[in-house]
């Protein structure tokens, strides 16, 4: 199993609730979550250095939002 | 970058022995020096075989085109894909690789994480449609069970997806996931998905092989 080490996160209790429900939602560890986070933005990211755009479509109406990474 | 070797046993066909194997979590460019120097000449033969027999393009081996060199440059250093590979006899005979950013479709487990299965292939010679008779047997096992390990390992609780070309149908099935039936989205090939008891189901079995 890879190495791996351990860090101290401090998050405001928003920012907790949130971690909290996603890892209920999505039935995973908090540690999975924000790994899975990490994953998820560094895809993006590189995706959009490349020069590609991340959209979102609505399946019912086809409508198209552009989502903005800063 | 470390990557993990663990030891595992395939089946040599045609003496029924057991063969010691490496289970690398990496394809490292050892593996695609096989790929290019060992599985395209022997791809090479098959696809002419097929050919001279008059065999339509339909029936030939769907991964014949996949070219591994280029799947692994496109994920070099994410953190969402993962190679495997399995190694025996000083060749490579396996290759899968993984993406961890999707998320389940089968209604139990709909939106929970998962490992999904983008490339699995294993090397011409071990194939069972390939030629009289494969060299070994348990190489694609093998590198399914290292994806429902690293599920598990992730936090996924085993869950896995992929999307099957028609050859490997039946191979799916009989691991123990659900059809999800042909995907519109994706060529239409069958969606096929692992559910945290059916992972568990399937690496108890892997245990006991």
């Amino acid at each position: 199993m890879t190495t791996k080490r351990t860090m101290t996160l401090n998050l405001t209790d928003a920012e907790m609730r949130v971690l909290d429900e996603l890892s209920v939602r999505k039935d995973i560890t908090k540690t999975a979550v924000l790994r899975q986070a990490l994953r998820l933005y560094q895809t993006i990211d590189a995706r959009v250095e490349k020069g590609e755009k991340l959209l979102f479509e609505n399946e019912a109406t086809k409508e198209k939002a552009e989502l903005m990474l800063l | 970058m470390t990557v993990d070797v663990s030891t595992i046993y395939l089946l040599d066909v045609e003496t029924g022995e057991s063969v010691e194997a490496e289970l690398r979590d990496a394809i490292e460019q050892a593996q695609l020096d096989d790929w290019q120097t060992k599985w395209q000449p022997a791809l090479l033969t098959v696809l002419q075989e097929l050919a001279r027999k008059g065999v339509p393009m339909s029936q030939w081996p769907q991964s014949w085109h996949w070219n591994w060199a280029q799947k692994t440059a496109k994920v070099q250093g994410l953190l969402a894909f993962r190679g495997f590979s399995v190694v025996a006899r000083g060749e490579t005979q396996g290759l899968a690789q993984v993406d961890l950013t999707k998320a389940s479709r089968e209604p139990s487990q709909a939106g929970k994480p998962l490992v999904y299965l983008d490339y699995l292939e294993v090397a011409p010679w071990n194939r069972p449609d390939f030629g009289p008779v494969p060299r070994l047997r348990g190489v694609g096992s093998a590198l399914i069970t290292a994806a429902v390990a690293l599920s598990d390992e992730e936090g996924f609780k085993g869950r896995l997806g992929l999307h099957s070309l028609p050859q490997a149908d039946a191979f799916y099935r009989k691991i123990g996931m659900t059809d999800l039936g042909p995907d519109p989205a994706y060529q239409n090939l069958r969606y096929f998905e692992m559910t945290v008891e059916q992972a568990r189901t399937f690496l108890e079995g892997e245990q006991d092989r």
